[in-house]
């Protein structure tokens, strides 16, 4: 059999050598056909290896991203972090230059303190503030911001004193109708809403109406704002009346307060020599 | 009690006063926040006895009054009162896991609300709607976040070693 295959073998190589274009033209014609066999498998391994290389590279790409994005995304949450701080502080340095200015405004000296907690009881409408005894505030001194009135000063530790704020029912303050000049109490709720009460039965107090400090009754110069009107509840039987006032104070988010030294331009020699004048010019500390 | 109990136990009052007065505050639902310095007193008298409900009373009562714009003794006194009822009232009950816990701390709460009430407002003329829009609310959730605390001091008793630090070198002290 082996033998058998080597002759056909030389024999073939023989003929190749002596006929050349007879054995190309041979071998095309058997070729042909086995190549057309051929060619159908190899096209679809030749797609499939591309589909696998593509696969892969894709996958390796995506890899690639999602290492990427894992790293942008931690680089964005810090970037996030950093911006939010920043807006605090341009947000807190808004707060302090319009406080500044209405202090440098203010007809009175005042100090500029922090809200640095509530009232440690639930009974009490009150804030603590940063600034006590030795800066010079004292009980009964009023409390406001550039919005208007907030309360005042109850209580005094060294460097730390409470303030009632003015929706507590224990907080009585003289409020004075803007346009009509009547005056009456302003008082807060247990419901935590204001009212003024006492208000001269013929006045034509309205809804809407501006209501600020009488300047006579707390630690408080006149004119400072309360609020607005929101409704007047007059009735017949009563020698006065009473209006729903809608304080020009968001309580919930105070932040920055100033306490006021001396209400009246008279008191302000007296009040100042103890505490020191440079105290009522400082800024809110950080 | 060892040091490490005590010392721990000292730090949590301490930082009691703080999370009352700031973040209490941001969570407190419809104006409404627990009294914490109410329950742990509470807490302290039904567990530990009368004398260790006085003692932790005061101590909280008087930080509170501190940083309250109340009287200085108000608080003192009701806290201290608080840890002694509860004392006393721990004697008389069996289960202190039951859920029924919520009723005495929420009537002391509502008791003390209304001293806070009359010693504090100008008038007594609005009482009963105070009572049901402040005062009730108030006693409710006090009586029931102390339930959640009393869930799990008691899984905290029931594990073992605590319960026998916990159970006495303090006069007035053990565990029921």
């Amino acid at each position: 059999m082996n033998r058998i295959v080597v002759v056909i073998v030389v024999i073939a190589g023989v003929a190749v050598a002596l006929f050349p274009a007879y054995a190309q033209r041979l071998l095309r014609a058997v070729g042909h056909p086995l190549a057309n066999l051929a060619v159908a498998p190899m096209e679809r391994l030749a797609v499939m290896d591309r589909g696998l290389r593509d696969w892969w590279t894709q996958r390796m790409a995506l890899q690639d991203i999602h290492d990427r994005n894992r790293a942008l995304r931690r680089t964005v949450a810090k970037l996030e972090g950093e911006a939010n701080q920043w807006r605090e502080r341009v947000l807190a340095l808004e707060r302090f230059s319009a406080l500044l200015d209405f202090q440098q405004r203010a007809p009175v000296p005042t100090l500029a303190a922090m809200v640095i907690g509530r009232d440690a009881s639930n009974w009490y409408q009150g804030v603590m503030l940063n600034k006590g005894a030795e800066d010079g505030v004292r009980p009964e001194m009023g409390v406001i911001t550039p919005a208007g009135v907030v309360g005042h000063i109850v209580k005094t530790g060294r460097s730390t004193s409470i303030a009632l704020l003015m929706i507590d029912p224990n907080v009585v303050i003289g409020g004075l109708v803007q346009r009509t000049r009547d005056e009456g109490m302003i008082q807060g709720t247990s419901q935590g809403h204001v009212r003024m009460k006492y208000i001269p039965p013929l006045s034509s107090v309205k809804q809407g109406d501006v209501v600020v400090t009488s300047g006579l009754t707390g630690g408080f110069p006149r004119g400072v704002l309360i609020g607005r009107v929101a409704q007047v509840e007059e009735s017949e039987s009563d020698l006065f009346q009473v209006a729903a006032v809608d304080p020009a104070v968001r309580f919930r988010q105070l932040e920055e307060v100033l306490i006021v030294l001396a209400p009246h331009p008279s008191d302000v020699e007296l009040t100042l020599e103890p505490a020191g004048p440079s105290s009522a010019s400082r800024a809110p500390a950080p | 009690m060892n040091v490490g109990v005590f010392l721990v136990f000292l730090s949590g009052l301490l930082f009691l006063l703080p999370v009352q007065s700031t973040l209490l505050y941001s969570l407190s639902p419809w104006g409404l926040r627990p009294d914490l310095c109410l329950i742990v007193t509470c807490l302290t008298g039904l567990w530990g006895g009368p004398v260790r409900g006085v003692v932790v009373g005061v101590v909280l009562g008087v930080g509170q009054d501190i940083f309250s714009a109340g009287s200085l003794w108000l608080n003192l006194l009701t806290k201290a009162g608080t840890g002694f009822l509860a004392g006393h009232f721990a004697k008389n009950f069996s289960n202190m896991e039951s859920p029924l816990v919520f009723f005495p701390i929420a009537a002391l709460s509502f008791v003390w609300g209304v001293v806070f009430w009359l010693s504090s407002r100008t008038g007594t003329g609005a009482m009963l709607h105070g009572a049901v829009t402040l005062l009730l609310p108030q006693a409710a959730l006090d009586g029931l976040v102390a339930v959640g605390f009393n869930w799990v001091i008691a899984r905290w008793m029931a594990a073992g070693p605590a319960r026998e630090d916990w159970a006495g070198r303090f006069p007035g002290g053990g565990v029921r």
